[in-house]
């Protein structure tokens, strides 16, 4: 049982960090049918944005603010500079190739990815950058949390989950309950009869950049209290994101978040009860009998055509 | 019926055409046709630079440089150091491609590297084909010089041990010193960690130790459900990644689940600034060189061209392997009287002797294998300011 619970609480952890990455791939598809292959290295520049914002308040050894306000700030940045990444990807590299064929956005995403993951690595090194947040408060991030039977779950995982689940909720809000949101919702559905509805079609596209480029910001940093960041973990991770939120069927909101937990339980199951060196293999095989089974993913919608 | 003779034809004409390329006559003729001594030689390091693995190119590709602009005008040669980069998480394919690169270049005699023991396994038999020595400063799976079926050309050299002296001295530290009853060892599914697991698990099983084992893609990054399946009654669990905020990683992550067992890395878990978990275990190849007094001005000199770094275990061999491909590329050239060829090159590697090794003592290779002789592995324990502390 306990080895059931810890391999939930991992499930839920890395699959919520999956959810907010599948999220920016699931709105922007969404909203301009572009599969975005550039996201998984905007995820992987959150990363060095959340670190430099922790390096800024003082490190983990002498944080010049409290704990609770540091990581906040850190997340903070990471989405804010994320978001700015996101609006000048779609202004230079999507928009204008918004009426190209669908194949040239899609290679225009591809030399992006390239070109954020060598330019990183240009700037900054290809060392690894650990938050160390080990160190910070005497490890009260790992030491503290809660108690299950004979299963510690630290804070740090408690914070990384409810972050996340936070930041979807808010996004569901966003994109059910508001103007702005319904303007998404029109756009995706359909991009001409929006337009001539009187919807600013280049806005509703800036600010879907803007939410998804943040999201991955975000779970950029939380990814990174946890574990090491690299220029190269853009691709693996961003690989993941995508196959949750094609699992979860992409174009769905929900279903990013589901494709994400989905995933996340899969690795970690696979990894706990069948066998550490096969679980990346379960976990795309899921992905294949998905798009054998049910193309249109968990919630997606079936593509129906007129012929 | 003339579509498919035609068809036939063309796939005939392109296995020739292919065939062509593949085979020997233009390599062997590169590999005989003579340099000039007196013009600049490329000498290339293959590493990975990119990455995760990337330190380990930083730190090479700074003491390589720094021995061929040290060393090259001393022996009367003028040689371009150039980095190669094979990031590990791109697997064998880029050793390949790389290899095939300095083949076609007449001004490469000789490799340093490549760094990995996947890429020398995956690049050795173009390097060796085309008669290039490749000299690793890393590079410590067994089955690349010994055994019955090796992985590795004889134009492969290396100038640190192997696990065949890593896995027991591991082993060994953790029978002896540690008293363990339980270990789980994980590898990484590449040639370096498995071989290594491989021959610590042996040495640990001979000793009566009980064993269990993981695997892991190359590519992981969270460790948590890798943590969770440790015992919690187990000792020690050896990590030989190449990656050593990993280490760092999983030991933090056996905190955080309660579990005492203590992270055991092998060589490429080397990495003070990384892997800094107090209690942590690893074995490297090199001893800290900053002790050793003959080393003194290298050192210095390093330091004012690398200012703010700190002296590692991976970037000392790699001015030794620099040193060992210069001396035998001199002495090429004395015996072709101003010429060398990659030939005479790979046939003066094992006549090399160095006295005032940079690891320390002698440096002489063995004559039964292309290893050094009498080189031995070292076990550092991480201290809670995360310096390295010499225990074995």
């Amino acid at each position: 049982m306990d080895t059931f619970i810890q391999l939930t609480v991992d499930g839920l952890t890395i699959g919520s960090v999956y959810a907010l990455i599948a999220l920016g791939y699931t709105l922007v598809y969404g909203v301009l049918k572009l599969l975005n292959f550039a996201h998984g290295d905007v995820f992987m520049v959150g990363t060095f944005i959340g670190f430099g914002m922790l390096q800024l308040l003082g490190g983990t050894s002498h944080p010049v603010v409290p704990v609770w306000l540091l990581l906040t700030l850190m997340v903070a940045a990471g989405m804010a500079g994320c978001a700015a990444l996101g609006v000048a990807i779609e202004r230079f590299a999507y928009r204008p190739l918004r009426d190209a064929p669908r194949i040239a956005p899609l290679i225009s995403a591809l030399g992006v990815s390239f070109f954020l993951a060598n330019s990183m690595q240009l700037l900054f090194g290809a060392q690894p950058r650990n938050y160390d947040i080990f160190t910070l408060d005497n490890a009260s991030l790992y030491t503290k949390g809660i108690d299950i039977g004979n299963v510690h779950i630290a804070l740090l995982r408690v914070i990384t989950i409810v972050s996340a689940l936070v930041l979807m909720i808010l996004l569901w809000f966003l994109v059910n309950r508001t103007r702005t949101g319904k303007a998404m919702r029109a756009t995706s559905y359909d991009r001409e009869a929006a337009s001539m509805m009187g919807i600013n079609i280049d806005r509703v596209i800036v600010f879907t950049f803007v939410l998804g480029s943040a999201l991955a910001g975000a779970g950029g940093v939380l990814q990174s209290l946890r574990v090491p960041t690299t220029v190269a973990i853009g691709f693996v991770t961003g690989l993941k994101g995508f196959t949750a939120a094609v699992i979860g069927g992409i174009g769905s909101i929900p279903g990013a978040m589901a494709g994400g937990l989905l995933l996340g339980f899969a690795e970690s199951y696979a990894q706990g009860y069948i066998s550490t060196k096969w679980s990346d293999l379960i976990v795309f095989s899921i992905l294949i009998a998905f798009m054998i089974f049910r193309p249109q993913g968990l919630l997606g919608r079936a593509d129906i055509r007129k012929v | 019926m003339k579509k498919a003779i035609g068809l036939a034809l063309a796939v005939l004409a392109t296995t020739v055409v292919a065939a062509s390329a593949q085979g020997s006559p233009k390599v062997v003729q590169v590999a005989t046709a003579g340099v000039n001594c007196k013009s600049t030689i490329t000498l290339p390091l293959v590493t990975p630079v990119t990455g995760g693995a990337g330190f380990l190119g930083a730190e090479q590709g700074s003491w390589a440089k720094y021995a061929v602009k040290t060393l090259a005008p001393k022996l009367g040669l003028k040689v371009k150091f150039v980095l190669g980069d094979t990031p590990v998480e791109q697997g064998a394919s880029v050793a390949q491609t790389i290899a095939q690169k300095y083949v076609g270049d007449k001004s490469v005699l000789a490799i340093l590297g490549p760094s990995t023991s996947g890429a020398v396994a995956a690049s050795s038999a173009t390097y060796g084909q085309a008669k290039i020595a490749h000299i690793s400063p890393s590079a410590t799976r067994t089955d690349l010089t010994q055994g019955t079926a090796k992985e590795a050309t004889s134009a492969f050299f290396r100038v640190v041990p192997g696990d065949y002296i890593q896995g027991p001295t591991d082993a060994s530290y953790m029978v002896k010193t540690l008293h363990v009853k339980k270990v789980v060892l994980l590898d990484f599914q590449e040639p370096y960690s498995v071989g290594l697991s491989d021959a610590v698990e042996a040495a640990l099983k001979k000793a009566g130790v009980s064993t269990s084992r993981l695997s892991a893609p190359n590519t992981t990054t969270d460790y948590s459900a890798y943590v969770t399946k440790v015992p919690s009654d187990a000792d020690i669990v050896f990590f030989p990644t190449q990656k050593p905020g990993d280490a760092q990683t999983f030991a933090q992550q056996l905190i955080e689940q309660g579990k005492k067992a203590k992270v055991f890395g092998g060589d490429g878990s080397d990495g003070p600034g990384e892997f800094k978990a107090a209690g942590s275990y690893v074995s490297n190849f090199a001893p800290d060189i900053t002790g050793i007094k003959a080393d003194a001005a290298i050192v210095a000199g390093w330091k004012k061209d690398n200012p703010g770094k700190t002296v590692g275990s991976f970037g000392p061999p790699s001015y030794g392997a620099a040193q060992v491909a210069m001396e035998a590329i001199k002495l090429a050239c004395t015996q072709g009287h101003g010429t060398a060829t990659r030939q005479t090159v790979l046939r003066n590697i094992k006549k090399v002797k160095i006295n005032n090794w940079i690891l320390g003592g002698q440096f002489r290779w063995s004559t039964k294998t292309n290893d050094p002789l009498n080189a031995k592995f070292y076990i550092f324990q991480i201290q809670s300011d995360g310096s390295y502390k010499l225990v074995g």
